[in-house]
């Protein structure tokens, strides 16, 4: 690598080292001028510091999306820059400063400091996780990310609840690293690389014949555990209602969304752009059932539509309701894998319907977690009965929620609606002749009619039930109007859905041409983009918007 | 001569014995050693690979990144085995077990 | 004299690692994990990764050991009673490592693998080691340091004791 490189690949990481430097700074600012502080004080002063150095980032972020038009590989993907990643980056970037601006003010702990430490830390793992399409890379950012997450957990040390749910998150997530390690060994041993474009060439044509498959077999059923808990897909879901729960209620936000995206991207990435070869078929059980991961999948996905759906109906708490939620939506996301892959086209191309549904599934769930955060901290608690009358006494979030839930459960025209619509609608169009995943979808829609009782059953009991306590709960100006953004986003992401998933689309035309960052540039390729025309991924939609 | 199989024999063993030690005791610290295990048995897999397929780096940075991660994971878990002793005055899976659902 | 050095490094390790999870006394287990891992050590020297098998001992055995003996001595556990689970948990314990152990095996020793390595001169000195350390690892290198500092604030937050 020559010094001209060096600058390059530091180009392309600047906003990831901006993020670190915010991260150094928050820690030294604390320690070195605000140690003898009040609390509250050190709040402010780190938490306005911290929002200022997020929106900074999340403008370089926006920079570097209207200015790249190629994706840049780093040491053979352990760093790759492209605009798809760089809106997931975007979006990751959002959800942290929604989580400091929702924690604002709600001192967990006196380590001022480091709790904001952590959580850039924490968001520096997503942010690499994102952009990593390398088995080593992806094994040490989800690390960063669970580690971090694991402290964060614990951070309330005076509450029991909260180390508890802390030492639960960490022995599961324990078993998952492990299980994670031991299947990448297997990975990469059956395939020789380590990179996941060069896995998917070592799996290609006639070097297939070559590789040990029961070994690459074992290894993807392996990551599939352990990568099933990150993203608390059941039957590896365990630890989730108990972490959500027992943690701070941003943190909590943080790992049901901002985390969860970036492991979903990483699933997603490994196992389309990866090892599309060892796929199989999940179509029509069983006659056209091949073995290979789309079938795991399809039964991950089923068992956390039922097991979420179904719990999630028996909780008292808004918060464990939240997880188990969590739980069901990691399975609708998991049958949209399933139908890319049953579709064919090519990795990347046919994935705007999965990134969608993540976007607004980790919108809505922030805003809920920042309702839940908002009411829960001047209410006493987080359990049914301290929402029980709040549309009176506080309108304004009780509205918030309502649409939130109402998002979640999917009903139109809500922009949670439309991320089911695309979901489900690419699962369909997979296999248009014979339907193959119609069972899959099916399932999939009869568990979000069951959904909808438990979301509606929390907005029973806010808006129907009378309050025992009638004094009013408000929340600072700040945390409302970023809370109405959220609402608004959700509800326009409703309206004009079609303009984001377009994005995608365009974002998808073009991911290629691909090199080595080492290697410097060449003037731009001629790109050959295919016509848009040619095998839609997604159809339009059934005219939410009207275009006159 | 031991060949790949063998080493990958070995630590298949290793690791299901750290899973059964993991799976079976009580003692949360007893657990995070059951883990350390099942996290180096992966490396054996990744230093034979690394020495047994055509020559690259790979395999045996990945084991070299692996202890270091390992180490970082044990010291966490044992800080909240710390925190949690703090409450329950116990570090066995059973009495912590405040939350329910 | 390979092969022996194998057959006696594994056993060792096994038997170790047996022992672990067996100890009702946490500081023997621990004891017993250093062992297990001095063995696996041996092994790496058998594979030519001379610098892991330095790492491995240094970071298991000294630092570690040290960590899980300070908990335990801090924490002044005492020997496991007798458990009362079942033996219904406990057998389906077993089972799920028997067939694990089974299957993983199987799979290993059925598949078309190479006997003997690729490029036998092949070595993992601390000077190879190094120099793709800090150039095609650079970045994951990076990453790693951020993950031990972050590792590191937190357990300095969760297990310090906090001022009333």
């Amino acid at each position: 690598m020559n010094s001209s490189n060096i600058l390059h690949v530091l180009n392309l990481l600047t906003p990831e080292i901006v993020l670190c430097g915010l991260a150094f700074g928050v820690l030294l600012l604390d320690i070195i001028f605000f140690r003898s502080d009040s609390v509250e004080h050190r709040h402010e002063q780190l938490g306005c510091s911290v929002i200022i150095g997020l929106v900074m980032v999340f403008f370089i972020y926006a920079l570097q999306y209207m200015d790249w038009q190629n994706t840049f590989v780093v040491g053979h993907g352990a760093f790759v820059a492209s605009r798809l990643n760089t809106l997931f980056k975007m979006a990751v970037v959002g959800l942290a400063l929604i989580t400091v601006v929702i924690g604002f003010k709600t001192p967990y702990s006196t380590h001022v400091g480091e709790y904001y430490g952590l959580m850039l830390f924490s968001v520096l793992g997503m942010v690499f996780l994102i952009s990593s399409e390398d088995l080593l890379m992806i094994f040490i950012a989800l690390e960063l990310i669970s580690l971090t997450l694991y402290v964060l957990t614990a951070f309330q040390k005076g509450a029991r609840r909260s180390v508890e749910g802390g030492l639960k998150y960490f022995i599961f997530g324990g078993f998952s690293a492990a299980f994670l390690l031991f299947g990448l060994s297997y990975i990469y041993g059956a395939t020789g690389h380590t990179s996941l474009r060069e896995i998917a060439g070592a799996l290609q044509g006639d070097q297939l014949a070559k590789v040990p498959m029961k070994m690459l077999g074992i290894g993807i059923l392996f990551t599939l555990v352990g990568l099933g808990f990150k993203i608390a897909a059941a039957p590896f879901h365990l630890w989730a209602p108990d972490a959500y729960e027992g943690a701070p209620t941003p943190v909590a936000a943080m790992i049901a969304t901002g985390s969860k995206i970036a492991s979903f991207v990483a699933l997603t990435k490994l196992l389309l752009i990866g090892l599309p070869a060892a796929a199989g078929s999940a179509l029509s059980w069983p006659t056209r059932w091949h073995s290979g991961w789309a079938g795991t999948v399809a039964i991950i996905a089923v068992l956390s539509m039922t097991i979420g759906n179904f719990a999630a109906i028996m909780q008292t708490n808004v918060k464990r309701l939240l997880a188990y939620s969590s739980v069901a939506h990691a399975g609708y996301i998991l049958v949209a894998i399933v139908a890319i892959q049953a579709s064919g086209v090519p990795a990347p191309s046919a994935a705007p319907a999965i990134y969608f549904y993540i976007i607004i599934y980790a919108l809505t769930n922030i805003g809920a977690f920042g309702v839940v955060n908002a009411i829960g901290s001047k209410a006493g608690g987080d359990d049914f009965e301290h929402f029980t009358g709040m549309a009176r006494r506080s309108p304004y979030l009780s509205l918030l929620m309502l649409i939130f839930m109402l998002s979640l459960a999917g009903i139109p025209p809500l922009a949670g609606f439309f991320g089911k619509f695309y979901l489900f609608a690419a699962a369909v169009q997979a296999d248009p002749k014979n339907l193959g995943l119609l069972w899959l979808v099916a399932y999939a829609i009869a568990m979000s009619a069951v959904s909808l009782y438990y979301y509606l059953k929390l907005t029973k009991q806010m808006y129907v039930l009378p309050a025992k306590d009638p004094r009013r709960v408000t929340s600072n100006p700040a945390m409302n109007t970023s809370l109405g953004l959220i609402g608004l986003m959700v509800l326009l992401m409703g309206v004009f859905p079609n303009k984001v998933v377009e994005r995608f689309e365009n974002l998808n035309a073009n991911p290629y041409p691909i090199w080595e960052a080492a290697v410097p540039p060449p003037p731009q390729p001629e790109i050959p983009v295919p016509a848009p025309a040619e095998k839609p991924a997604v159809p339009a939609p059934a005219a939410p918007a009207p275009k006159s | 001569m031991p060949t790949l199989s063998d080493y990958l024999v070995l630590s298949a063993i290793l690791f299901s014995i750290g899973l059964a030690g993991a799976l079976t005791r009580r003692n949360t610290i007893i657990i995070l050693v059951g883990l350390e295990m099942m996290l180096n048995a992966a490396n054996i897999n990744l230093v034979a690979f690394w020495h047994f397929l055509p020559p690259s780096p790979t395999g045996q940075m990945f084991a070299l990144f692996a202890i270091a991660i390992a180490g970082a994971e044990a010291a966490t878990g044992l800080a909240l085995v710390i925190a949690v002793y703090r409450h329950y005055r116990s570090v066995n899976a059973e009495d912590i077990s405040n939350l329910k659902g | 004299m390979e092969n022996s050095l194998f057959y006696f490094f594994s056993v060792a390790m096994l038997s170790c690692a047996l022992l672990t999870i067996t100890c009702k006394n946490p500081v023997s287990s621990v004891i017993f994990l250093v062992l297990a891992f001095f063995s696996m050590a041996g092994l790496f020297v058998l594979l030519n990764a001379f610098f892991l098998a330095a790492v491995q001992v240094l970071v298991y055995a000294g630092a570690i050991m040290v960590l899980f003996l300070f908990v335990i001595m801090l924490l002044n556990l005492p020997a496991e009673e007798k458990r009362h689970r079942g033996w219904f948990g406990g057998a389906a314990s077993i089972f799920v490592m028997v067939a694990l152990m089974l299957e993983l095996s199987f799979v290993a020793h059925h598949e078309k693998l190479a006997s003997s390595p690729a490029s036998p001169g092949i070595d993992g000195t601390t000077e190879d080691v190094g120099m793709v350390l800090f150039s095609r690892y650079m970045l994951p290198f990076e990453v790693a340091s951020l993950l031990l500092l972050a590792a590191m604030i937190g357990v300095i937050i969760l297990s310090r004791k906090e001022k009333k």
